[in-house]
């Protein structure tokens, strides 16, 4: 087992930080939506970076082909944010918004890019509301999001992430899930971060279960 | 003498920051369960005059327990302690027979204030 795995209780104050962000991201989707959000228990993980394909595969299902936002963040933590929708997601997206009359490509891509931008900004800024005191860069602990982009669009799941293109050694996945009730919609957000950030991470989870 | 709670979560690290979240002067016997279905178990053992309930969970989750707790005869003060703050979802447990919502992370001064309106602590 590599040095960069989290210990139990490390883990464990990850998963209850990302349960806490996730319900304020899933607050802000139900009303976006107007449908009551069922929430997942967080799931953590560290990996190599080759087996962060498959892991999402696993997470996400792989009899589906899926569409995916991605947004990388920077500042207080460094890493790259999926969303990650069913393949029909992005028009039930348009039908539970209320639009009537079908939505064309670009009209569907944007509204796919505005509830994803809400769910990571959400979501990666209740871990950081949650963390920032307990680090030497307290009130500092800014967060930069690159504008969101369609990274693939009906692709299977283990397609979205190329090992080759990145730098990382290791990846520590973060993910939570949304699902609609009533509805045949479901949103993972994946949350990934670099080595270094996991070291910081590790870290601050240890301060954070020292405070309690 | 002491008021038998039962503190509900799945995380440890979770049922850790309620329970110091707790009155001090508050004269308890403190019993943990991991899921639902432990939480079942002691509140039938008579350990749970005071539930502190998270909702998310595995095996079996809050909204079911409290349904459970509602068709054997609700005998247990239910506070439900949970990161999903849609007003829905506070709507629902109260339906079911929690008493009141404390959402995450907890707030030692808004459990106490809970406990002293429902006249249980202090």
């Amino acid at each position: 087992m590599s040095t960069m795995q989290l210990t139990e209780d490390q883990r464990d104050a990850m998963q209850e930080i990302a349960n806490i962000a996730m319900g304020q991201a899933g607050s802000l989707l139900a009303e976006l939506l107007g449908n009551f959000v069922n929430l997942s228990v967080p799931r953590i993980k560290v990996l190599e970076l080759a087996e962060v394909a498959h892991a999402i595969r696993d997470m996400v299902g792989s009899d589906i082909d899926v569409t995916a936002v991605r947004q990388s963040f920077q500042g207080y933590l460094t890493g790259e944010a999926l969303v990650i929708y069913g393949q029909d997601g992005c028009k039930e997206l348009g039908d539970l918004m209320g639009y009537d009359e079908a939505l064309d490509r670009s009209e569907e891509t944007e509204l796919l890019l505005d509830v994803s931008n809400i769910l990571v900004g959400a979501c990666l800024g209740g871990i950081v509301d949650q963390i920032k005191n307990l680090t030497e860069a307290q009130g500092t602990a800014e967060l930069g999001f690159s504008a969101p982009s369609v990274m693939a669009e009906s692709v299977p799941a283990d397609a979205l992430i190329n090992p080759d293109k990145l730098s990382w050694t290791h990846a520590l996945l973060v993910e939570v899930n949304f699902t609609l009730e009533g509805r045949n919609f479901i949103s993972h957000l994946c949350m990934l971060m670099p080595e270094h950030s996991i070291d910081k991470m590790r870290s601050i989870l240890d301060r954070f279960i020292e405070s309690f | 003498m002491a008021t038998p709670i039962l503190v509900v979560d799945d995380s440890p690290m979770a049922r850790k920051m309620l329970i110091k979240s707790l009155p001090s002067t508050w004269d308890v016997e403190i019993t943990q369960a991991v899921n639902g279905k432990e939480a079942l178990d002691a509140y039938r053992a008579g350990k749970a005059d005071v539930m502190f309930l998270d909702l998310t969970m595995p095996v079996m989750d809050g909204y079911e327990v409290l349904e459970n707790i509602q068709k054997e005869g609700l005998n247990s003060f239910v506070i439900v302690v949970s990161a999903d703050i849609q007003p829905l979802a506070q709507e629902r447990v109260k339906k079911l027979g929690a008493m009141a919502f404390i959402k995450k992370p907890v707030n030692p001064d808004l459990i106490e204030s809970v406990l002293k309106q429902y006249g249980i602590a202090l």
